[in-house]
């Protein structure tokens, strides 16, 4: 336990190093193009002014994490379940993998136009949009892990007479869970990003990515920075939830043995050894 | 040991072409209830095909396989498989991989679980019940396969080279942990090797392949007292045998 706390620290260490060095060259180039507080304000003034202003951003943070969260879990969700339904067959997957992708190939900021125009200046447009972004990286991974799974593993099962849905509840979809992660940590901080790009076309309600381009347009650059920081830390907390979830949703990748144990003592399985229970 | 008038698993005349090419040439072989017979033979001599078919997981050209007399023939679930691939599932535990049989069938049941338990007491591996496979050794992911296989409560275990990819120490250490499970247990036993001594230090039968089309050779005896254990590597009549097979099988790899 001890290595493990070890370890803790230092990565939190490294990670604190990782974020003083940004903020460090941040303040370099401040001062080697002797920028003006106008054009680009110092870290520290960005952050106070969070600090300050907290009972604007506070509200502001809400909406644009609920946005962020809602939509990612709906885009997690169908981009999860079209993966699965997709490796069902190689020509349903053939017909749709093609639109999928020209999906994500069509400028987000073009179909955030008739989102609104469809779905109002509501929170739905907003969630469509972060959806929108965080489905395909997820269809792809899951895909990938369904295409992925050992032959012999299925041709095992089919000789211990498996039925078709239990092979596929006990070994094709745990064997997603890994891929579905690696999708899950690049859609969480995508999510962000389309929360930001859903605010700025279809808004009502205000969200930190509203308040950007009302700081932007009124040359608040501390405002500005201060949003964008606000922002990164979403999309890095997301990363971090992500990962969180996923340590603890595959235990076998992080662990030796099973948090949960084969539950009867060792004196009471010697006694049934010894008694010869069936075996054969 | 002896070919007995009803035998267990009975491979009846059988023919597998793979685009055309003879894989297996109207293979015959008998083995009978609580018989280890092992295959020897070259690579590509469709060893492996034959376990196929046997399983099931391959339906002959023409031919039968029989299981006491019953036709089973392209059916899987009546024979226990094991590869040289452990293929163990890597979120289960030990205990969940010896069950797995039960949870693709039937759902498993805590019973299962205390069986499974039993059995991996039973044979060395008491102290990784809630293991993650990651985390055992090659031989150990082994063993915890073969109790998978065992597990499955059918008395016809295939092996097709399960110790192939261990060290040396360690496959002789598994060899002879095999050895104890068998004259332990009532299984009939197909084991499919390379390995010469391997073959005769387990079997009752060895029975000698030749290249493709795969045809069986020569079937010998095997008749060294059991239970065996090291000893026999060294003896007279062991070298003897081995001499035989490997006779037979470098007759095989000359080109005809």
């Amino acid at each position: 336990m001890s290595a493990f706390l070890r370890k803790t620290v230092v990565r939190l260490a490294l990670a604190a190093l990782a974020i003083g060095l940004i903020f460090g060259v941040w303040n370099l180039v401040i001062f080697a193009f002797h920028l003006k507080a106008y054009a680009l304000p110092t870290p520290q003034a960005s952050v106070s002014a969070i600090y300050h202003r907290w009972s604007i951003f506070q509200p502001l943070t809400v909406q644009t994490v609920k946005e962020t969260a809602y939509g990612f879990g709906i885009g997690a969700a169908i981009g999860f379940l079209l993966g699965v339904f997709m490796s069902a067959s190689k020509t349903v997957q053939r017909l749709i993998y093609p639109a999928l992708i020209t999906s994500q190939a069509v400028p987000i900021v073009a179909i955030a136009a008739p989102l609104a125009i469809l779905f109002g200046f509501g929170l739905l447009p907003k969630l469509v949009i972060v959806a929108w972004v965080v489905f395909f990286p997820v269809v792809v991974n899951v895909l990938d892990g369904l295409a992925h799974v050992d032959r012999d593993l299925i041709n095992l099962a089919r000789v211990m007479g498996a039925k078709r849905t239990r092979a596929f509840l006990a070994i094709q979809l745990p064997a997603t869970l890994s891929p579905l992660f690696s999708g899950l940590k690049i859609g969480a901080t995508y999510a962000v990003t389309g929360a930001v790009i859903g605010e700025w076309v279809a808004s009502a309600q205000q969200g930190l990515g509203t308040y950007l381009q009302t700081a932007n347009a009124s040359l608040d650059t501390t405002g500005v920075m201060g949003a964008t920081i606000m922002l990164t830390a979403i999309g890095v907390a997301s990363f971090l939830l992500v990962m969180v979830a996923e340590v603890v949703a595959t235990p076998w990748r992080t662990r030796s043995t099973a948090r949960r144990k084969t539950r009867f003592s060792r004196e009471n399985v010697l006694t049934h050894t010894d008694s010869q229970t069936s075996t054969t | 040991m002896s070919r007995a008038a009803n035998p267990r698993v009975t491979v009846d005349d059988v023919t597998v072409r793979f685009d055309g090419a003879l894989t297996l040439d109207r293979l015959s072989l008998q083995i009978g209830r609580s018989e280890f017979v092992s295959i020897v033979g070259p690579s590509g001599s469709g060893k492996s095909t034959l376990f196929n078919v046997v399983s099931g997981l391959q339906r002959p050209d023409s031919g039968r396989v029989l299981l006491d007399g019953q036709e089973v023939t392209g059916e899987t679930g009546h024979v226990g498989y094991m590869l040289q691939k452990d293929l163990l599932i890597p979120w289960r535990t030990v205990v969940g991989n010896i069950v797995l049989g039960a949870a693709l069938t039937r759902g498993a049941r805590s019973r299962d679980r205390q069986e499974a338990a039993e059995l991996a007491s039973r044979y060395g591996l008491g102290e990784f019940l809630d293991h993650y496979p990651h985390a055992l050794s090659g031989g150990m992911r082994q063993r915890v396969a073969l109790m998978r296989t065992l597990a499955l409560h059918t008395d016809v275990l295939l092996l097709d080279e399960p110790f192939g990819a261990l060290d040396s120490q360690t496959r002789l250490d598994m060899q002879l942990w095999l050895l104890s499970v068998y004259e332990d247990l009532e299984v009939t036993i197909l084991f499919v090797t390379h390995d010469v001594d391997e073959a005769i230090l387990l079997s009752d039968r060895v029975a000698v392949m030749s290249g493709r089309p795969g045809r069986i050779l020569a079937d010998l005896p095997i008749r060294l007292p059991r239970p065996r254990d090291l000893g026999v590597l060294t003896s007279p009549e062991f070298t003897d045998l081995k001499r035989q097979v490997l006779n037979l099988l470098h007759q095989t790899a000359v080109p005809a």
